[in-house]
């Protein structure tokens, strides 16, 4: 049972200085996969577009990347955040 | 039971007593009420739409933002002199407490309310239908949600440091099923439609009262407890 | 579980809904055929629909914990509500922000008053009276109990909300927009939009244990901290 007395861990958080890095990079290849993925996708279309609106401009395109982009970021931000929290917690405990 | 109610009429009577002698909140509140008009007046082009077929919007957000400002300071006075602790240690149970305030409180927002659709009238010219008991009464129903529902609140952002200014944050997202019935039902009710396209919104907004009442009784020990 | 095999739990979940929310990127692009009614904005519904779920989701889970909070008052359910509350109000943001971005290409406005996203916007305001209250409560054990009557009120206030929101709608009918999962699902997007669905609910689930581990850490360094003052 998660009880109150916390044994300062064994020296194996999230994140250490070079765990932070490792994952700092790992952000930044997803970044560049998601970011990859729709534009590869994006030109040329893959389907014959129905609505002449669509036709005309890449409108669609940009908003369906910045909303895949966006929920990407929110998890990743709140992955980093959490971690972030986690590292200065266990400096704190350790001392 | 009558113990109870007999503690319920206390504080309702001990409340109103207190405002009745203060007259605070009723004259923020009133002066509320002819301010937003005049400044309505004003805010709205009536050449291009009539006041009447907005007014029921018009008067539900003023005694929204006018009722707010009293329902605010409902404990405001027990706060600062902390007599809070006093009623709580009462034999009285928190619901009735809470049913206490509510009451009071709604006495108050109606006696606004009634201000407000008066005033409104005056200004604007409004005629109000033949129906002036289903408005009393859709008025009522809809205020006696808004107070519980402001009433608990008032009590959790008493114990906060933003105070009255989370009031709104806390209860406008709540207060819509209010919003919407009670515009809906005020705006028929004003173009004179039959009672029978208002009966809808009058039960909805007893739900609405009762939902709001009940668990605001439910969860008024929580937060009033040390 | 311990606190280890929750970080454990937690980063698996994490890690696994993360690499599944990649997969349903790539699909939604590589495989999923465009919808016909509205073109490629349509797309959208795979990140948008899951993060609603969601949101929609951690909010009955934050009013659960509460209740049971206020009623037992074990600080593991408090410290419970506060990890789905942040989780809920993240995945609540990316479904009113990636909400105009489709209501702009498919109707022509940023927002359209949508039954269901008006919904999470006020939902995001109730979380945010959530953290409010706590965070500026005089009293940080009073705090706890404000927020979980927020978010008990909040739950028990949500289906009057939607009821009401929809009765508006209804009497205000707007132009008939397609529904913006189209007719009938066709079984690639179907399949996608539920791989999304369990993508994003792994990583809340994940995110969520990883939370609570560390709001218990927290809890333990104030406490132990409280100590040494002593």
């Amino acid at each position: 049972m998660p009880g109150t007395a916390v044994p300062p861990s064994e020296g194996k958080g999230i994140m250490k200085s070079k765990g932070s890095a490792i994952m700092v990079s790992l952000v930044f290849v997803l970044l560049l996969v998601a970011a990859v993925g729709p534009l590869s996708a994006a030109w040329p279309p893959s389907a014959p577009q129905a609505t002449p609106l669509a036709q005309q401009s890449l409108r669609p395109y940009v908003n369906v990347f910045i909303a895949y982009a966006i929920a990407l970021l929110a998890v990743l931000g709140w992955v980093i955040s959490i971690g972030r929290r986690l590292a200065r917690l266990e400096r704190r405990l350790g001392e | 039971m009558s113990e109870y109610l007999g503690q319920v009429r206390a504080i309702v009577w001990k409340d109103l007593i207190l405002e009745f002698r203060t007259r605070e909140r009723v004259a923020a509140m009133g002066a509320f009420a002819v301010l937003a008009a005049v400044l309505f007046n004003y805010a709205i082009d009536r050449t291009a739409v009539r006041p009447q077929t907005i007014a029921s919007g018009l008067i539900w957000m003023t005694i929204v933002f006018g009722g707010l400002l009293g329902i605010g300071r409902t404990f405001h006075l027990e706060h600062e002199d902390g007599a809070l602790q006093g009623v709580l240690m009462t034999s009285a149970p928190k619901d009735a407490i809470f049913l206490g305030k509510t009451l009071a409180n709604f006495l108050l927002l109606y006696l606004v309310a009634i201000i407000v659709v008066a005033v409104f009238t005056l200004f604007f010219g409004l005629d109000l239908g033949p129906r002036l008991d289903l408005l009393a009464a859709v008025i009522a129903l809809g205020a006696l949600g808004f107070v519980a529902l402001g009433t608990l609140f008032s009590a959790v952002s008493s114990g906060t440091r933003m105070g009255e200014t989370l009031l709104p944050i806390l209860v406008f997202p709540l207060l819509l099923p209010m919003v919407v019935y009670g515009t809906q039902a005020t705006g028929r009710i004003l173009a004179a439609r039959p009672a029978a396209e208002v009966t809808a919104n009058l039960r909805m907004l007893t739900a609405f009262a009762l939902v709001a009442m009940a668990t605001g009784a439910g969860l008024f020990r929580y937060v009033v407890e040390e | 579980m311990s606190l280890r095999g929750l970080r454990l739990t937690g980063t698996t979940l994490a890690a696994v809904g993360l690499l599944l929310m990649l997969t349903v990127y790539g699909l939604s692009f590589f495989w999923v055929p465009t919808e016909v009614a509205q073109g490629v904005i349509q797309r959208i519904f795979y990140v948008h629909v899951p993060a609603a779920w969601v949101a929609f989701m951690a909010f009955g889970l934050v009013a659960l914990t509460s209740a049971m909070y206020l009623w037992l008052r074990d600080e593991r359910l408090d410290r419970a509500a506060l990890s789905a509350a942040e989780g809920g109000m993240v995945f609540a943001t990316v479904v009113i922000t990636t909400g105009p971005l489709w209501a702009r290409v498919a109707w022509g406005t940023y927002w359209t008053w949508e039954p269901r996203l008006t919904l999470t916007l006020l939902l995001w305001f109730v979380y945010l009276g959530y953290f409010l209250v706590r965070g500026s409560a005089e009293n940080p054990e009073r705090g706890k109990r404000f927020a979980a009557v927020v978010g008990i009120v909040g739950a028990l206030d949500i289906p009057l909300i939607h009821l009401s929101v929809l009765w508006f709608r209804s009497l205000h009918p707007k132009p008939v927009v397609a529904k913006p999962e189209g007719p009938t699902l066709p079984a690639p997007m179907l399949i996608t939009l539920l791989l999304g669905l369990l993508a994003f609910t792994l990583v809340f689930l994940g995110l969520f244990l990883l939370r609570y581990t560390l709001q218990t850490l927290r809890d333990a360094a104030d406490a132990r901290d409280r100590r040494a003052t002593v």
